[in-house]
């Protein structure tokens, strides 16, 4: 049951306003000298009483409401089945070109942040349980929203990201902030960042074991999806030869994730279509008991309260509309 | 102005000329018996066949007992019950008539209006009083009705005497039956004509639907009536019910109650005294 708390308490000082139906009624009375051997009509009686129950309702009703009265923020835990994900999204500049490498061009279709983010929708739109965090990145990253519940706000989030992106591919600062997401939380599911860039950068190897060393206490599952044009390299098919840390940052970033010992996947995504299965893929793979306390803001039931007061307004009117006036005409 | 004619079944005790059968004997067309010449002289009544007979050969005369006043009283409930609607209006009128019928019959008349306790608060004492209905009439109009009625211990031996009377008690009767036979038990030396004073309203709602407050104008007590179709017959019934407790009532103390609803008809006083003392 959650607490009720009232914003305006003040009115509360109304409340004895309720005894008012008992102490007297409104409305003319006719003089009956006959009540006094008259026996009582019972239904009458019981219609009186109804009344003075209704006066009585509709006026705390009332009051209550005017009281503001709300539910108080309260945690409930809930069990489902899906994982706390932290969007770690690119939002560098090469982001805005198409999967051909064109900026904005004519022949371009939609780019590649359009597209991720488009996808990221659908994907968010499926995992209706899962717990959503979203972290973007360009030169530094941007922490946008914590773990929640909320879809509506996580889909915001990722609608805005969508926007024009700037500055360049800088993974470790954004995968650390995605791993600060989880710290200090209780293990109560599968964890999961989902990494979408579209690049690489090469990460100094104090970095690395500082990551490495995250990941692995925070038993963090990791899966990028690498958002691929034709002319850059790709990781799951590498040249052999020529290849150097600043050439191809991408193949020696996979490298390096595969060495974090925890689940790690990357998907190759060079074209929408591609991009939708990675996404798919991810989707039936964590899929893991879940427990997590949904957190339901405060809550205004001031609404609640005037409706009540309206329902007992209704039998009040009716009572009027019924009533007689005087019985004798003035003689 | 209405008037009524009455006659009591008893005789009255009083010397005075009057209307009224008398215990006293004088100068009436009542045949009371024979007596001596010399214990009460009239002559003219000499009667030669019983005096001839008489063993002892006195003169016998006839004897007759005269017609006498009898006093008229009105015992009126100037309670508030009696102030709704038409009622005082109707009260009187009915006051007015009696004070007016007891005029032209003769008789002297008094008023005893009791609003609360047992002291009257509108009060003329039994005399012949000419205007007395006149003033009653007016006097009633501008009382100022209140009270719980009279109470169980009127006296009204002060403002009455020993002396058999002919009271009408007006009142709505709407007070416990305790009371009423309390006071009935009061009265009774006197010859008690209840006349209960009813409106048809009192037992008609003003609507077929709809929901009245009441409140009793003496005790303050309130109820709400839920008015439908059945309740103008539920109420009457219980007034009828009310009516044959309070007649069983009277009846046990002399007269059955004559009830005034809505209008009053003097020519129904008469037929009503002409049934109730053949």
């Amino acid at each position: 049951m959650p607490a009720i708390a009232f914003a305006q308490p003040w009115w509360l000082l109304a409340l004895p306003l309720a005894l008012l139906p008992w102490w007297r009624q409104g409305g003319e009375k006719s003089p009956c000298p006959a009540l006094s051997w008259l026996e009582p009509d019972r239904a009458s009686a019981r219609l009186a009483w109804l009344w003075r129950l209704a006066g009585s309702g509709f006026l705390l009703a009332l009051v209550l409401a005017l009281a503001a009265p709300y539910l108080k923020e309260q945690k409930i835990a809930r069990l489902g089945r899906g994982a706390h994900i932290v969007l770690t999204i690119d939002r560098s500049s090469s982001m805005n070109e198409n999967f051909s490498g064109r900026y904005m061009g004519g022949l371009a279709k939609e780019s590649k942040s359009a597209a991720a983010r488009r996808l990221l929708l659908d994907f968010v739109n499926q995992r209706k349980q899962d717990l959503f965090s979203v972290v973007s990145f360009s030169t530094a990253p941007i922490h946008v929203l914590s773990l929640t519940q909320d879809h509506q706000a996580v889909k915001a989030a990722i609608a805005a990201i969508g926007l024009r992106g700037r500055g360049v591919t800088n993974i470790a600062p954004g995968l650390a902030m995605a791993l600060e997401a989880f710290r200090n939380r209780p293990l109560t599911g599968a964890r999961v960042i989902l990494l979408v860039s579209d690049g690489g950068a090469r990460i100094d190897p104090d970095t690395q074991e500082r990551l490495r060393q995250g990941f692995q206490d925070l038993e963090v599952g990791l899966y990028w999806i690498y958002l691929r044009n034709r002319r850059s390299v790709s990781v799951l098919h590498p040249p052999e030869r020529n290849l150097s840390e600043t050439r191809a940052p991408e193949l020696f970033l996979h490298r390096y994730f595969q060495t974090l010992q925890v689940p790690y996947q990357v998907f190759e995504a060079d074209n929408p279509e591609s991009l939708a299965r990675a996404i798919a893929t991810i989707g039936a793979l964590e899929n893991r008991p879940l427990r997590y306390f949904e957190i339901v803001p405060r809550q205004d039931i001031s609404q609640t309260a005037f409706a009540i007061a309206l329902l007992f307004a209704v039998p009040l009117l009716l009572w009027y509309a019924l009533e007689t006036g005087r019985w004798f005409r003035r003689g | 102005m209405d008037e009524f004619h009455y006659r009591v079944p008893w005789r009255s005790g009083s010397a005075h000329p009057g209307h009224h059968k008398s215990r006293a004997p004088g100068g009436g067309y009542e045949f009371h018996g024979h007596t001596s010449l010399l214990d009460a002289g009239d002559p003219r009544h000499l009667d030669i066949r019983a005096s001839l007979s008489d063993p002892f050969g006195e003169f016998k005369v006839r004897q007759f007992l005269q017609t006498s006043i009898i006093p008229v009283m009105i015992v009126a409930d100037l309670s508030a019950s009696m102030a709704i609607a038409s009622k005082p209006a109707l009260l009187g009128r009915i006051a007015a008539s009696i004070a007016y019928s007891a005029h032209r019959t003769g008789d002297p008349c008094g008023f005893a209006g009791i609003a609360d306790g047992g002291r009257p608060e509108l009060f003329h004492s039994p005399r012949r009083h000419r205007a007395l209905g006149l003033t009653l009439a007016r006097q009633i109009a501008a009382f100022r009705f209140h009270g719980g009625g009279p109470a169980p211990d009127i006296d009204p031996v002060s403002w009455l005497g020993h002396r058999r009377a002919l009271v009408f008690l007006l009142s709505d009767f709407h007070f416990p039956l305790e009371r009423l036979e309390s006071i009935l038990e009061r009265l009774h030396p006197h010859d008690v004509v209840p006349v209960a004073v009813w409106l048809r309203a009192e037992w008609t709602p003003p609507r077929r639907w709809g929901l009245a407050h009441l409140q009793d104008p003496e005790s303050g007590k309130r109820q709400t009536l839920l008015l439908h179709p059945g309740s103008g017959r539920r109420l009457a019934s219980a007034f009828e019910r009310r009516r044959g407790r309070i007649a069983a009532l009277c009846r046990q103390y002399g007269r059955p109650p004559f009830f005034v609803v809505d209008s009053y008809q003097p020519e129904a006083l008469s037929r009503y005294f002409l049934e109730t003392c053949a």
